[in-house]
């Protein structure tokens, strides 16, 4: 459609309106609000707010009452709905999967409803699913039950990508998961939309969230009510009313931590060793360096663990560590989110990542560092 | 199928009905071959003329069940379709009321009003057989969760696919359990087809009483309540194979 | 119809009476051995999955062929349709009582017996009220059931409205063959909706107001 590097379309709403019969006040009272191509814009506000009805009145799962809706200038409110849907990504909280289909049933699901012929929906289910990062050869053919709740979320978001829509709806896409598995998601949603550049428009109840995943966003009062659309930055630097100061909450200081990632931050390096190593010789390594830990690295320089030099010593030679990764964030992760990690760690820091491989550490330390330096900025 | 999903109630049911089945029924044609029967008996338990009344009772069973599920299916189909959801109290009233109804009383009423015969049986059966596979039609497609079922509009789907596509293969287990229940009711009352002149193996029963010859009533008493299992034992196989991989 | 009723007025409510009395006494003596079968099997648990297939194979048999397999064992008569109401009114009661009696939190259990409760005291006072509401849907079904199986069982000379419906069928052509069987069909109708109606009464005066729907 558009020649331009995104792959998004301009989405604007006119005046939209939904009123219920029996309802004194409607829903979503006039809403007119312009999405431009490749952004993602949150939709926040209170519960009850009609923000998922606006959001359902773009893919017209809900009729409008009144007001038109352009994509890239044409108007789809008149468009026979179902067609129109199939141009429109959707993605719902716990991912809204077809319990009796199997992943790439469901994946493919919008490209066998357009008719595309079967080796080109196989091929674009692996596709997606290696985008999700979920290996085709293992879950093509599971079945939902058989997946994690983040699993069955990522083949939920693979599901509204596969038909290469121009605009994504997401209704709390990951509200339905547990916050670690929450932010590796969010995580991996930016790094998809840094490749694709879609319009999302996403729909959630957590500001965090919104701060973290939106180039924009919209802060939703009663009937839909705008209260204030703008970028995350501003938005925290200067809410347009009490009522957006007292939705974004206290301490936008430490809001600001959704904002900056973790790659803006210097990192650390601590010795680094390899699996299959002789403990001895990394123990003195690491000795002459005057540390007490070392980050064990595999063969792809993906980190695998960080151990302290005596639960190393347990071994002759550097072993397959077991344990999943806790501690691991992505260098496009926010600070919140590393703050998050270095929780459970008891280094008081955590992996840094770069496309899987290592590149470092980040400390509690440098991060409270840098808090204190917005504070005297800020004063 | 994955047998190891079962549970221990149904995998004695699954491997024990038919056990049990061909043992008895062993049971009844050796006694039946090797018994000194009176002249009586000798003609009415006759291999030709049992296997005609069998074979009667499964014809009659067969239609009704075509019958009961070709209506009750789509009607359950169509009460739960939003616009027509004003119909369903009263649909649902009628059907309880109907259940309160004696099988034999509808099946007699229905014979003076219409008459004897094959069709009239299959028409008093299929009236009562029709409320089960109703009510679980209604019950399953109810019990497809909304979220899906919306999440499938959401990707594009018309409302005809996101039937076919979604909510039957998602209500089939339990529209399957109706249509069961549906078929060991029908063999049951099939069994009174032969008080109005439509034949079965409650022949048998009805003669063994009127002419007080015990082996001819048990042995019609027994060949009904084999069928009856036998189509309850396919009825659960049939189940485990409606069963959608995904769910069960 | 309506002279046919008056003629017999004295006679179907003696009958409405037996058809009732008939099925509300199988259904006591079916829900005594029901719930009794019900604690049975949930304290030894090995036995449970066997008495669930048990009513289930039972609801299969139907009650016709039942009948003609007790004729030569118990003549005809009363016992018989006794025998056959009470044994069809049991297998709906002893499922779901099986399933209530299973279905009783098993931690409210546990902190029962803490507070120092006794065995009997715990069934009696914890697990029979708080599993009672799915006890007496299964009544319900049982007593629906009764009702239809009672007026069958009427073909080998039981009591109930049953032989009037037999009476209509051996009337064919008869003038008062339609108002026999008329009177039978509606009349048990009439009955199996008064008592279902009565039970439902019964379910809400004895549940526990707390767990109440």
């Amino acid at each position: 459609m558009t020649q331009q590097t995104t792959t998004g379309a301009a989405l604007e709403l006119v005046d939209v309106t939904k009123s219920y019969p029996g309802q004194k006040s409607p829903a979503v009272d006039g809403l007119s609000l312009s999405v431009p191509a490749g952004e993602t814009v949150m939709f926040v506000g209170p519960s009850g707010c009609g923000k998922t009805t606006s959001l359902k009145m773009i893919n017209r799962l809900i009729e409008p009452t009144s007001g038109r809706l352009l994509l890239d200038g044409e108007d789809i409110t008149t468009k026979d709905p179902t067609t129109l849907r199939r141009s429109i990504g959707y993605v719902i909280q716990g991912g809204g999967l077809m319990p009796h289909m199997t992943v790439a049933e469901n994946v493919g699901l919008v490209p066998k409803l357009l008719n595309w012929d079967r080796g080109r929906i196989a091929s674009r289910v692996d596709e997606l699913l290696d985008l999700v990062g979920l290996d085709p050869r293992i879950y093509r053919d599971r079945h939902p039950r058989e997946l994690s709740g983040g699993q069955q979320q990522r083949v939920g978001v693979a599901r509204g990508l596969a038909a290469d829509p121009p605009v994504i709806l997401m209704d709390e896409p990951f509200g339905a998961v547990d916050p670690i598995t929450r932010q590796r998601l969010q995580d991996e949603l930016m790094s998809i939309q840094d490749e694709l550049q879609k319009t999302i428009v996403c729909v959630t109840h957590d500001i965090d969230e919104a701060i973290k995943l939106g180039d924009r966003i919209l802060i939703l009062d009663e009937g839909a009510r705008i209260a204030q659309y703008d970028t995350p930055e501003r938005i925290l630097a200067a809410p347009s009313e009490d009522f957006v100061a007292d939705f974004i909450g206290s301490g936008s200081t430490l809001k600001q931590l959704s904002l900056l990632r973790v790659g803006d931050l210097e990192l650390t390096e601590p010795q680094t060793c390899r699996i299959g190593e002789d403990v001895a010789e990394v123990t003195a390594r690491v000795e002459a360096a005057g540390e007490s830990s070392v980050v064990i690295l595999d063969e792809r320089d993906r980190p695998r663990e960080w151990l302290f030099l005596r639960t190393l010593g347990r071994h002759a030679v550097v072993s397959e560590p077991t344990t999943e990764l806790q501690t691991v964030v992505d260098h496009r992760s926010t600070l919140s989110d590393a703050l998050d990690s270095m929780l459970v760690s008891s280094h008081g820091g955590a992996m840094v990542i770069e496309r899987d491989a290592y590149i470092g550490v980040i400390t509690y330390d440098a991060v409270t560092e840098h808090i204190r330096s917005l504070r005297v900025e800020a004063a | 199928m994955r047998t190891t999903a079962l549970s221990r109630e149904d995998r004695l049911l699954l491997f024990g009905l038919p056990a049990v089945v061909l043992v008895v029924l062993a049971g009844w044609c050796l006694w039946r071959a090797s018994a000194d029967l009176g002249d009586i008996e000798a003609r009415a338990l006759a291999w030709d003329a049992v296997g005609q009344l069998a074979l009667e009772h499964v014809l009659i069973v067969l239609v009704c069940a075509v019958l009961v599920v070709g209506c009750a299916v789509p009607l359950g189909i169509l009460l739960t379709r939003a616009r027509a959801g004003f119909l369903a109290p009263a649909v649902t009233a009628a059907a309880n009321a109907g259940q309160a109804a004696p099988v034999i009383g509808v099946i007699v009423l229905l014979a003076l009003a219409v008459g004897f015969g094959f069709w009239t049986a299959v028409l008093a059966l299929t009236v009562y057989a029709f409320l089960p596979v109703l009510a679980n039609t209604v019950a399953g497609l109810r019990g497809v969760d909304p979220a899906v079922i919306e999440a499938a509009r959401g990707m594009g789907m018309s409302p005809f696919q996101v039937l076919r596509r979604v909510e039957l293969p998602m209500a089939l287990p339990v529209i399957m359990t109706g249509v069961r229940t549906a078929l060991v009711l029908l063999v049951g009352a099939g069994a009174f087809a032969t008080f109005i002149d439509a034949g079965g193996l409650g022949t048998l029963i009805q003669t063994g009483i009127i002419m007080f010859r015990h082996s001819i009533l048990v042995s019609g008493a027994l060949l009904v309540a084999l069928l009856a299992l036998l189509v309850e034992w396919t009825g659960r196989v049939m189940e485990l194979f409606a069963t959608p991989k995904g769910l069960a | 119809m309506i002279a046919f009723i008056d003629s017999r007025w004295a006679d179907i409510l003696f009958r409405a009476y037996q058809h009732t009395s008939l099925v509300v006494q199988s259904m006591i003596l079916a829900a005594v051995i029901a719930v009794g079968l019900a604690v049975l099997v949930t304290t030894i648990r090995r036995l449970t999955p066997v008495a669930n297939a048990v009513s289930a194979v039972g609801l299969t048999i139907p009650s016709f062929a039942l009948l003609g397999l007790l004729l030569p064992v118990v003549g005809i008569g009363t016992v018989p349709s006794v025998v056959v109401v009470t044994f069809y009114a049991a297998l709906p009661i002893l499922r779901n009582a099986v399933v209530g009696l299973q279905g009783v939190d098993s931690t409210i259990i546990e902190s029962a017996r803490g507070q120092g409760m006794s065995g009997s005291a715990v069934f009696w006072r914890v697990r029979l009220p708080l599993s009672w509401p799915v006890i007496m849907t299964g009544i319900r079904v049982s007593a629906q059931m009764s009702m239809g199986v009672a007026a069958i069982a009427a073909y080998a000379l039981g009591p109930g409205l049953g032989s009037y419906i037999y009476t209509g069928l051996t009337q064919v052509g008869g003038a008062n063959a339609v108002n026999y069987a008329v009177v039978g069909t509606v009349g048990i109708i009439v009955l199996a909706l008064l008592l279902d109606a009565l039970l439902v009464l019964l379910s809400r005066f004895t549940t526990s107001r707390g767990i109440r729907a």
